[in-house]
């Protein structure tokens, strides 16, 4: 288990200050602009304090969390709060949203699928047997839950990985609302939201980094104007595997238990919320060949790289 | 099976069996995960609240040898926390330049008293009569609150005040709306109540009395223009009821529909019009004053639809809208309206314009009267009131500026077009243009910010 | 003959507000939902997405026209010549 750096630095930016910290495996950017260092300093321990919160609760590789508890009950019913239960709410509409292609218990295919983009070689290639039975421990249909408590047979894994940081976004923006007026935008890995336009009904300007961004060959980043609302990427940026020339993402079909074929390498979105941009990214992705499509005639503010 | 929020499960439920926008189901979905109302509007679209929002600008008239106006507006909208609205605007108009009088064209020329009093003006032959000492100068005040009043009813008042150097205005207005359908539909009722005081120069004229036409400055002028007028100023109220309803057809289709009826009470008539008087070969041997009833009731119908198109139609919105007007002087009106407002590239777009106007005479109108029909009761010969039909035919052109501030201009050409309502011309007027068009150009520049 | 006039465009005006307000039955069917307006919460789809010029308009209408109002209050307002 990685071991936790939970510092905070803050440094002076042109017309403001930016908090940098890390979590949940990537690192995190708060922007603000304002003049004032203490403010800047306040909204920086509120948003990093928040997403540490969200992460060791959720986090699947922290076995003190809400997720592990949920993960290691055998059966058992597991007590939960509100907060649970209204993530939990999401995932399951998002399930049917996308029927049943998105789908939060499917993170034990992982088991199976070792992606190392790192090497960006074949690892270790399943056959199908392997995969069917890991796909009996996969269904979002066998999960109960109620406001009070979960339970899920036993050896089903939840992974809260596909909603977590989008979360952690929005009611990290919430929460800098409720603390200023002034203009705050919050990065954590590249999945971002701002409260509202910098001064003069400007823009922020994002630079969306190119999928093939393995430090050989440095390619241009996409620059974005984002005045409202939040932007999500999905892809396989750094986790893919190549088998016989063809490229598998780390984005798997749930019900096959197959990685998706020929989707794009990633998928930018705009929405009002960050984990909605997220959602929208992923069921893009889920898509395959047909993400663009499926994206336009949804009428969904995107870009895909492919 | 999970116990979730039954009302939400099932309307996402049904939203993937209809395929339909997924966006909007996730909207739901989110807006219940932070149990925040559900985000509406495109992202990139916000109305500051705690902000004025000030709208200025600025219209020149201009009729081809006749009247020249130009108005400016400047007006400011505060919205509140709880979706007060505040609205304060401020006019400023001033016009100059000949109008008619309301007398006819002679085949000799003609000569009238100005409206003051003091003065005389002569008339060319062959043409229409204008008397052109009217320079004017009008300052209003509006100011209009709106309010939420209870979940689905919102209510407004507001205030009018005009004040030109011999006409003052005082209104008050109050509205309610309300919003069903999950405020698809609203439903609005209002009334207003104008009262006018008017207090020409010169005074009010006796009705059907003779225009004093001679020499101002001769001792006995004052008086025997005093014997012509019966009073120094006169007044009007107006009352009026607005009934409207809203409807939202479709995503991209809103329509509405308002009956309203407006009572005027007091003294209508034009003090500055006269009638000419002719003889049985349709020459001019007197001019009286005008004399309109002192109530009018008037009621229209209107309705409209804005429909916003997509690509292929270069996402225009088309505004169309009908109105049908009836009085009890016997007036009614058509008026079809409709402007097209087409985006050009990200920041700016252009608006055709096309209105047209057809009326019909009021009962007591007439182009001029013949000795021997006399005396009437009530009479105008003004042109305004008489058969017409217009063109209005334009183009605004507006772009988005730094900052969220517009930019705007306007130009539009209005083609007024008296026709005679069958009334048989004497000898005397063959050949002369008893129904003169009027030609205006209308330019505007405005902006917002 | 005047007021016969009046009598028949009022009989015919609520005869058309009956079949409006019947007709608001039936408007239960049609509409968006709170998600389905960003169309229509554009400046451009407000009815009155001009209210400046609109305020100018009818000003210049009312002094050259006999009708006012129909979208708004015809009011009194100006000495208008």
């Amino acid at each position: 288990m990685m071991k936790k750096n939970r510092t905070v630095n803050l440094t002076k930016k042109k017309d403001g200050y930016g908090i940098n910290f890390n979590a949940m495996a990537s690192p995190c950017e708060v922007l603000i602009q304002t003049p004032d260092k203490c403010l800047a300093e306040l909204v920086g321990q509120y948003v990093s304090h928040e997403v540490w919160r969200i992460e060791d609760k959720y986090s699947r590789y922290d076995t003190q969390s809400v997720c592990s508890q949920i993960n290691t009950s055998s059966g058992r019913n597991i007590a939960i709060d509100e907060e649970t239960f209204l993530l939990l709410n999401f995932a399951d509409q998002c399930y049917q949203l996308s029927d049943g292609l998105f789908d939060i218990s499917s993170g034990v295919l992982r088991k199976v699928w070792t992606f190392d983009g790192v090497s960006s070689e074949y690892q270790h290639f399943p056959n199908q047997d392997d995969i069917n039975k890991v796909l009996e421990l996969v269904g979002w249909h066998k999960v109960i839950f109620d406001k009070q408590s979960i339970s899920l047979p036993s050896q089903m894994q939840l992974d809260f990985g596909g909603i977590g940081k989008e979360y952690a976004v929005d009611r990290s923006i919430l929460l800098a609302k409720q603390h200023t007026k002034r203009p705050v935008l919050v990065n954590l890995g590249g999945d971002l939201a701002v409260t509202g336009p910098r001064d003069n009904e400007q823009p922020w300007q994002v630079a969306i980094e190119p999928p093939d961004c393995s430090g050989v060959e440095h390619k241009q980043d996409m620059i974005v104007a984002i005045k409202q609302g939040a932007l999500a990427t999905s892809g396989d940026a750094r986790r893919y595997l190549i088998n016989a020339g063809i490229r598998y993402g780390h984005v798997l079909n749930a019900k096959t238990g197959w990685p998706i074929l020929h989707a794009p390498r990633s998928i930018t979105t705009v929405a009002p919320q960050c984990i909605q941009a997220g959602i929208l990214a992923t069921l893009g992705l889920l898509q395959g060949q047909q993400a663009e499509a499926f994206l336009t005639e949804q009428e969904i503010t995107y870009w895909a790289r492919r | 099976m999970n116990n979730l929020n039954k009302d939400i499960k099932k309307e996402v439920a049904q939203k993937v069996s209809k395929k339909i926008n997924l966006k909007a189901a996730l909207s739901l979905a989110t807006g219940a995960l932070f149990g925040t109302s559900v985000t509406t509007g495109a992202v990139g679209q916000t109305i500051e609240a705690d902000e004025w929002q000030f709208d200025t600008a600025f219209l020149l008239y201009s009729e081809v040898d006749r009247v020249t106006a130009g108005e400016a507006i400047v007006a400011g909208t505060k919205t509140f926390s709880n979706d007060e609205v505040l609205n304060l605007k401020f006019t400023f108009d001033t016009l100059t330049g000949p109008s008619a009088n309301g007398a006819i064209a002679q085949p000799k020329a003609q000569t009238f008293t100005r409206a003051s009093g003091i003065g005389r003006y002569r008339t060319p032959e062959g043409e229409t009569p204008l008397d052109d000492t009217f320079h004017d100068t009008r300052v209003q005040l509006n100011g209009q609150w709106t309010q939420p009043v209870s979940d689905n009813v919102t209510g407004s008042v507001g205030g009018h005040l005009s004040k030109e150097y011999d006409y003052l205005s005082l209104g008050l207005n109050g509205n309610l709306a309300y919003d069903f359908n999950r405020k698809n539909s609203t439903f609005s009722m209002g009334i207003s109540y104008f009262s006018d005081t008017f207090t020409p120069e010169g005074g009010i004229p006796k009705p059907l009395s003779s225009m004093l036409v001679g020499d101002s400055n001769s001792p006995e002028w004052d008086d025997e223009f005093a014997k012509t007028r019966i009073s120094a100023s006169e007044n009007k109220s107006t009352s009026d009821l607005l009934i409207g309803f809203t409807q939202v057809i479709n995503r991209r289709m809103i329509t509405a529909f308002n009956y309203s009826y407006s009572m005027v009470d007091g003294y209508l008539t034009d003090p500055f019009k006269v009638v000419s008087v002719l003889n049985a070969e349709g020459l001019a041997q007197d001019y009286i004053y005008e004399n309109r009833p002192d109530s009018r009731v008037k009621q229209s119908t209107f309705m409209q639809a804005k429909y916003h198109f997509d690509d292929s139609l270069l996402n225009m919105v088309a505004d169309v809208s009908y109105r049908y007007m009836w009085d009890d002087w016997g007036i009614n009106s058509h008026t079809i309206d409709s402007r097209f407002i087409i985006p050009v590239g990200r920041a700016s777009y252009i608006e055709p314009h096309i209105r047209f106007y057809q009326q019909s005479a009021a009962d007591f109108f007439t182009p001029f009267v013949i000795e021997d029909q006399l005396p009437v009761d009530f009479v105008s010969a003004d042109y305004r009131i008489g058969e017409m039909s217009a063109v209005t035919i334009g183009a605004k052109y507006g772009v988005a500026l730094n900052g969220g501030n517009e930019l705007s201009f306007r130009l539009e050409y209005y083609h007024q077009r008296p026709t005679n309502g069958g009334f048989e011309e004497p000898e005397a007027l063959n050949g002369l243009d008893t129904t003169p068009v009027i030609d205006a150009i209308i330019a505007q520049v405005s902006y917002s910010f | 003959m005047k007021v016969n006039k009046t009598k028949v465009k009022t009989r015919m005006n609520v005869t058309l507000l009956s079949v409006c307000v019947v007709s608001l039955s039936a408007c239960s069917s049609l509409g968006v939902e709170p998600w389905e307006r960003d169309l229509l919460a554009k400046k451009e789809m407000a009815l009155t997405s001009s209210p400046i010029d609109a305020a100018l308009d009818d000003h210049i209408y009312f002094s050259k026209e006999a009708s006012s109002g129909g979208k708004s209050f015809g009011g009194g307002g100006c000495g208008c010549n």
